[in-house]
C-alpha cells in the first residue's frame, strides 16, 4: 500500500484530503475517485485542502490530479490549497510551478488564519450589502 | 708583361711577318734590281771595251795608215826615204823609229843611201843611222824576212828593245818598187801609250783592263805584274771567240782576289790584239746590296717601330681586357664589389664592359634574392617545425593505460607525411569516467590541413563535455566546421565514446573508414551507417552504433594513410592486408598493435616516399575488475506498468543499499518513472508487447542510467518546452510535465535511435558525502 487518502470535512465550507504515501502514475487513480466523491459534496465557494504533509512522493501524473480538483473547484468558486508540502514534493512543484506560492502553506495554523482572513471578508461583504 | 699576353704575341707575330714580307720583298726586289744592273753593267762595260778597243785601233791606225802611205811613197822614191821617214817621225810620236830597210844589194839599195833608220832618244831627239852599217844584219831578223811579205802592212811580235829599254812592237809593210818588193818599211811602236789609254779610261773602280796580243801575251795591264806575261789557254779560247759576250770568270790571274769578275772584251781591227775589261762582281752589285742593307736597315727600324706601336696599341686596347679578366676571377671567387674600368669608345670592349657591369649587377641582385629566398626558405622551415612541435601537443600521448582500474589501454601512432599533417586522434575522459576516442583525416595535406586539424580537435575538446553522445558531438562540430568554411575542407572523423566502468561503446562515423574488432574472434571491420564528412553539409545527422566491448576485445581505428599506402609495384595496401595483420597480431597479442600494423606497412612501402598521413588508434578493453563501479542493476523487462513500478521499487532499493541519499533516490525514480510511463504508454499503440532495458551503474559521484526501448522513436529532448504560467490549472493539456520534469532533473540526457529502438542515456549526479 504505497498510497491512501482520507477525507476529513471540519465545516461545511472545507474539506481537508490527508495524502499519504506516494501519488504517482499507480496511483493517480486511486486518488482521482475519492476526490470526485469529495467533491460532489463541496458547496459554492467552499474550500479544499490538501495535506502533504505524508505524501513522500509526486510525479506527473499526481500534478494532473491536483490540477484536476483545483480546476474542479475552480469552477464551483472555490479554493484548492495546498499545506505543509515535503521538501521532495515541493522541488516537484517548485519546477513544473504547478501552484500559485500564495496557495501553498507550511502550516495548517498558517492555513487557519487565511481562511478565517477570507471569511470575515465574505461576512463582512456581506453585511456591506445589507 | 709576360709573353703569353694577347698584345706581346700579337706584336711578335706582327714583327715576324713583315719581316717575312720584307724580307722576301727585298731578296725579288735584288733579285729583279741585280738583273737589271748586271744587264746595265754588261752594256755599259761592253761600250768602254769598245771604245778602249777603238781608241787603239785609231791610235793604232794613224801608225799604220803613216806607215803604208810613206810605204808607198817611198818605194817609188827611195832617195825621199830619209827626209819622209823623218816628217813622220816627227809628228807621230807614238813611233818610237821608222826604218826603210832595203833588200841587200837591191835596186833600191843601191839608189839610195843605204836602209835609213832613225830612232827617238829618250829625250825626244830624234837619231839617224844607216841599218847597212849595223854590226849585224838585219836581213837575218825575222822582222825582215816576215815584213817582206806584208805587202798590205802587218803587226809583228811586240818585243823588247835593249837598245831603247822598251816594249816595242813592229808594223811592217813591204815597200814595192814596180811590183818588185824592195824592202821593208819598219815602224817601231812605243807600247806606252796603251798603258796610258787604258788608265784613261773612265773605268768603275776596281775594273781593270788588258790588252793582249794574238800569242796572248799581255801588252798592256792596268795590273804592272802581268804585262808580257802568257794568258791562260782557257781565257785565250774565250777571245778568239767571235762574239763578245761577257763571260763570268773566277780566275784569279785577272783577278785580285777571290771574287768573281766578269770580263768584256773587244777586238782590236787591224791587229789580232783584244781589249779586255774585268769588272769584279762585287762592285756591280754593291750599288744594289747597298741599297738593300739601306732598305733593310730603314726596314728594320720601322718595324721595330711598328712593332713596338702595335705592342702599345695593343696594350692600350687590351688593358680593359685584361682589367674584366681580373674582375671576372673575382666573380669566379664569389666578389662583386669593385669598379669597373671606364669606357672610353663604345666599341666591343666598351660593350664588353656595359655587358659585364649588366651581368654582375643582374648577379649581385640575383645572388641577394637568392639568399633571401633561402632565409625565408629556413624561416618557414623553422616555423614548421614549431608547427609540428604544436600539433604534436595537440594530441594526447601515445600509449594510455587506465590507471583507475586497469580497464582499458589504448596505443596510438600518427605519422604525417610531411612535417604537419591533416590526421588527427584524441581520446579525453569526461568527468564521468566515460572516454572518448576519435580518429579524423582532413581532406588535402599540409599547413592548412594542420591548421583545420588543429581546428578541428580544439573544437572536438571543447564540445565533447556539452555533447553527451558522438553523434550529437559530431553534429554540433559539423555545425561548427561549416561556418565560414568556403574552402570546402572537410574532416571524416570516427567518434567512440567508451563507458570505462562498463565497455558500452557508442560510435558514430562522419565519413570515415570503419574500425577493426577483433577479440574472441577473428579481425574484422565493423561496418555500420556513417554520415557525411564533417564541414560539408550544415544539416547533416550521424547514425550511432552501440556495442558491448567484452573482456580481451580490441577496435582499432585508422586513417586511409594505412589502407592506401602503396608499394614499389603501385599495389594498395588495402583492408585485408590489414586484417590479415592483425590477425598474425591476434595470434600474440603482444605490445602494441598500432606500432605492429604501422610496421607492417611500412616494410610494404618500402622504397617508396609516405604519400598520406598514417593514424593508427587501437583500444584494448581488458575489463580487469567490476570493483565498486560495475553495474548494480541490468534488466530488461516487459512494457508494463507493473514491471516499470517493480523496476522502481528494485531500484531504489539498490540505491539505497548502495547508501545514496534519499533526495537522489527521490530524482532517480521520479525521472525513471516518467520515462518508463512514456514508454509503456507510447509502447500501448504498438501491436506487439515492447521491452524496456534498463541498467543503473554507479560510479563516484554520478549515477548512470541507461534505458532503452524498442518501440516507436520518441526523443523526449525534442519536444517543445511547456508553457509554465503558475498555476497548472490553466493548462488544457495534460502533457509535457514529465518531460519538464526529466530535463530539470537529470544532471544529462542522452537519446539515441536506431534499429533496435530508443536509447536513453541519463546521469545523475550526486555530491560526495563524506564517509
Amino acid at each position: 500500500m504505497s498510497f491512501s487518502v482520507r477525507s476529513e470535512s471540519s465545516s461545511p465550507q472545507r474539506v481537508t484530503l490527508h495524502l499519504q504515501g506516494r501519488l504517482d502514475a499507480m496511483t493517480f487513480g486511486e486518488f482521482d475517485e475519492a476526490a470526485v466523491g469529495v467533491l460532489q459534496q463541496m458547496a459554492t465557494g467552499s474550500t479544499v485542502v490538501l495535506d502533504l504533509s505524508s505524501l513522500d512522493y509526486i510525479s506527473s501524473a499526481g500534478l494532473r490530479s491536483v490540477a484536476k480538483i483545483r480546476k474542479a473547484m475552480r469552477a464551483r468558486s472555490g479554493y484548492a490549497l495546498l499545506v505543509n508540502p515535503q521538501p521532495q514534493v515541493r522541488k516537484v512543484f517548485d519546477i513544473v510551478k504547478a501552484v500559485p506560492v500564495s496557495d501553498v502553506f507550511s502550516s495548517v495554523t498558517e492555513l487557519d488564519n487565511y481562511l478565517d482572513r477570507i471569511q470575515r471578508q465574505i461576512v463582512d461583504g456581506d453585511e456591506e450589502d445589507n | 708583361m709576360a709573353v703569353r699576353g694577347i698584345a706581346s704575341r700579337l706584336a711578335l707575330w706582327v714583327l715576324a711577318g713583315t719581316m717575312l714580307v720584307i724580307v722576301t720583298g727585298g731578296l725579288l726586289l735584288f733579285r729583279f734590281m741585280g738583273h737589271q744592273i748586271l744587264e746595265q753593267t754588261h752594256r755599259e762595260s761592253e761600250a768602254l771595251a769598245s771604245d778602249g778597243g777603238n781608241r787603239i785601233q785609231q791610235r793604232l791606225d794613224k801608225v799604220t795608215n803613216s806607215a803604208q802611205m810613206l810605204a808607198s811613197l817611198i818605194g817609188p822614191r827611195p832617195d825621199d826615204a830619209q827626209s819622209l821617214i823623218h816628217d813622220v817621225m816627227q809628228h807621230n810620236p807614238d813611233l818610237a823609229g821608222l826604218a826603210a830597210a832595203y833588200i841587200p844589194h837591191s835596186t833600191a839599195a843601191a839608189t839610195t843611201s843605204g836602209s835609213p833608220f832613225i830612232s827617238r832618244r829618250d829625250d825626244g831627239t830624234l837619231l839617224s843611222r844607216d841599218m847597212l852599217q849595223d854590226p849585224s844584219p838585219y836581213w837575218d831578223w825575222p822582222w825582215f824576212r816576215t815584213g817582206l811579205t806584208c805587202i798590205g802592212g802587218c803587226w809583228q811580235q811586240p818585243f823588247f828593245s835593249q837598245s831603247r829599254h822598251r816594249k816595242l812592237v813592229n808594223y811592217s809593210v813591204a815597200i814595192l818598187a814596180n811590183r818588185q818588193v824592195t824592202g821593208v818599211l819598219n815602224a817601231d811602236v812605243t807600247l806606252d801609250w796603251l798603258q796610258g789609254v787604258l788608265s784613261g779610261l773612265n773605268k768603275p773602280p776596281g775594273g781593270e783592263a788588258f790588252v793582249i796580243d794574238q800569242q796572248g801575251i799581255y801588252l798592256a795591264s792596268d795590273n804592272p805584274g802581268l804585262i808580257g806575261q802568257q794568258a791562260k789557254d782557257g781565257l785565250l779560247d774565250v777571245f778568239s771567240h767571235p762574239d763578245a759576250k761577257p763571260i763570268r770568270e773566277m780566275t784569279t790571274q785577272i783577278s785580285r782576289s777571290d771574287d768573281p769578275v766578269w770580263i768584256y772584251h773587244s777586238p782590236i781591227k787591224g791587229t789580232q790584239w783584244q781589249f779586255i775589261l774585268a769588272i769584279p762582281e762585287s762592285w756591280i752589285y754593291a750599288s744594289v746590296q747597298r741599297a738593300f742593307l739601306a732598305a733593310l736597315g730603314i726596314g728594320g727600324l720601322a718595324l721595330l717601330a711598328m712593332t713596338v706601336l702595335v705592342f702599345v696599341i695593343t696594350r692600350r686596347v687590351m688593358n680593359p681586357l685584361g682589367v674584366l679578366t681580373e674582375r671576372a676571377e673575382q666573380v669566379a671567387r664569389g666578389a662583386l664589389d669593385f669598379t669597373l674600368p671606364k669606357v672610353r669608345q663604345h666599341d666591343e670592349i666598351g660593350r664588353l664592359t656595359h655587358a659585364f657591369d649588366r651581368m654582375r649587377l643582374d648577379l649581385a641582385e640575383h645572388l641577394a634574392e637568392r639568399t633571401r629566398v633561402a632565409r625565408e626558405q629556413q624561416r618557414l622551415t623553422s616555423e614548421l617545425e614549431i608547427a609540428q612541435q604544436i600539433q604534436t601537443a595537440l594530441l594526447p600521448g601515445a600509449h594510455y593505460l587506465d590507471a583507475r582500474c586497469s580497464n582499458f589501454e589504448l596505443h596510438a601512432v600518427l605519422q604525417p607525411a610531411r612535417t604537419v599533417g591533416g590526421d588527427l586522434y584524441s581520446y579525453f575522459m569526461l568527468h564521468d569516467q566515460r572516454l572518448y576516442i576519435i580518429v579524423g583525416d582532413v581532406s588535402d595535406k599540409g599547413i592548412p590541413a594542420a591548421l583545420f586539424m588543429a581546428r578541428a580537435i580544439t573544437l572536438a575538446k571543447a564540445m565533447a563535455p556539452r555533447a553527451q553522445s558522438p553523434q550529437q558531438l559530431l553534429q554540433l562540430l559539423n555545425e561548427e566546421l561549416c561556418r565560414n568554411n568556403d574552402g570546402c575542407m572537410f574532416v571524416s572523423l570516427l567518434c567512440g565514446l567508451l563507458d570505462t566502468i562498463s565497455g558500452q561503446l557508442i560510435m558514430a562515423s562522419a565519413g570515415h573508414e570503419p574500425p577493426v574488432l577483433w577479440g574472441r574472434d577473428v579481425p574484422r571491420l565493423l561496418e555500420f551507417d556513417t554520415g557525411p564528412a564533417l564541414g560539408l553539409d550544415e544539416e547533416a545527422t550521424y547514425p550511432v552504433h552501440r556495442l558491448r566491448l567484452r573482456p580481451g576485445d580490441n577496435l582499432l581505428m585508422y586513417t586511409d594513410g594505412i589502407t592506401e599506402a602503396t608499394d614499389h609495384a603501385l599495389q594498395m595496401y588495402g583492408q585485408e592486408r590489414m586484417l590479415a595483420c592483425l590477425a598474425r597480431y591476434a595470434e600474440n597479442e603482444d605490445g602494441d598493435p598500432a606500432g605492429y600494423l604501422v610496421t607492417d606497412v611500412e616494410s610494404f612501402a618500402a622504397g617508396r616516399s609516405q604519400a598520406d598521413d598514417i593514424t593508427v588508434l587501437a583500444l584494448r578493453w581488458h575489463h580487469a575488475g567490476p570493483g565498486r563501479s560495475a553495474s548494480m542493476l541490468d534488466v530488461i523487462i516487459d512494457a508494463s506498468m507493473d514491471a516499470v513500478f517493480d523496476m522502481l521499487e528494485r531500484c531504489d532499493r539498490e540505491l539505497h543499499s548502495a547508501g545514496i541519499d534519499p533526495d537522489v533516490r527521490h530524482d532517480v525514480r521520479l525521472v525513471l518513472e516518467e520515462l518508463m510511463v512514456n514508454m509503456v504508454q507510447h509502447g500501448r499503440e504498438e501491436p506487439r508487447a515492447g521491452q524496456i532495458g534498463l541498467r543503473l551503474t554507479l560510479s563516484s559521484g554520478a549515477i548512470m542510467v541507461e534505458l532503452h526501448h524498442d518501440g516507436q522513436a520518441f526523443d523526449p529532448l525534442q519536444s517543445p518546452p511547456i508553457l509554465l504560467t503558475g498555476d497548472i490549472a490553466d493548462r488544457d493539456t495534460d502533457g509535457g510535465l514529465g518531460v519538464h520534469l526529466v530535463r530539470a532533473m537529470a544532471s544529462d540526457l542522452n537519446y539515441a535511435h536506431d534499429a533496435q529502438g530508443n536509447h536513453l542515456q541519463l546521469r545523475f549526479i550526486y555530491p560526495h558525502k563524506p564517509e
